[in-house]
């Protein structure tokens, strides 16, 4: 059971570096012209985890696009970057629970 | 995959955006400027920026081929703005031409500022992305405590 919990951890934790990812180039590249912001559908690729496939990256509809063709939007990327954050610190948190409870099992419940 | 990539990625973002402000601030600098190496006046200078996928580091290369998605950004081209020099009637000027008109940068230094602010404002936006992916780490790092 907490091998299970730790391992769906694990690859929410990778799927959230992985748009982690692609936040830090949509900031870096705000003002190269025809860069098209890039993310990938959080929702669907959480649903279909498995271990060994990397998350899709799509371009995102729906954006201003400036008049050099780029169309990063920095306030959306910047509420994605505190959203991964917290979303990351929940999932640590939750794996801290995990390995203090099998701490807890190899002292035979004596803290 | 790992968060370390991200900072490459918003380094490579840091890099450019300085050296864009360094190109306008020495715009702004050199708009009396008349005397230059190659000769006539100053000629404004512009930073063009491109996508790079994710920099130098030990596991760069195989990133490359799972995460086609990553990219930094670097400076492509370092363009000169070749329009005509202004030119002002100023006869005592040691450079000034038979007519006495002496030619001076094109300049428009309101243009430069608000392109400076743009650039400061980016690399604001890198140095904060940065940090959240530092304390990402960081809380990585705790897990093992």
């Amino acid at each position: 059971m907490v091998e299970n919990v730790a391992q769906h951890l694990e690859q929410y934790m990778d799927l959230v570096t992985s748009r982690q990812q692609l936040v830090a180039s949509n900031i870096a590249n705000a003002d190269t012209p025809g860069y098209k912001t890039k993310d990938i559908d959080f929702q669907a690729e959480l649903q279909s985890l498995t271990a060994d496939s990397a998350p899709r990256a799509v371009e995102v509809d729906g954006l201003q696009v400036k008049n050099d063709g780029n169309n990063v939007s920095l306030d959306r990327e910047a509420r994605l970057l505190a959203e991964n954050t917290l979303r990351f610190t929940v999932a640590i948190n939750l794996a801290r629970a995990e390995v203090k409870s099998v701490k807890s099992a190899i002292q035979e419940g004596q803290s | 995959m790992s968060l370390f990539s991200c900072l490459s990625v918003s380094g490579s973002g840091m890099s450019a955006q300085r050296t864009r402000a360094e190109l306008l601030v020495e715009n702004i600098a050199n708009t009396e400027t008349t005397r230059t190496p190659d000769g006539g006046p100053y000629q404004r200078k512009n930073a063009i920026f491109a996508t790079e996928t994710a920099p130098s580091s030990f596991t760069s290369v195989f990133e490359s081929v799972s995460q086609a998605g990553v990219t930094g950004v670097r400076v492509d081209e370092i363009v000169v703005d070749t329009s005509e020099p202004e030119r002002r009637y100023q006869p005592g000027h040691p450079d000034a031409d038979a007519e006495g008109y002496v030619a001076f940068p094109k300049s428009n230094p309101a243009e430069d500022m608000v392109d400076l602010m743009g650039a400061s404002r980016g690399y604001q936006a890198n140095v904060a992305a940065i940090s959240a992916v530092k304390e990402m780490i960081s809380r990585s790092i705790d897990l093992l405590r």
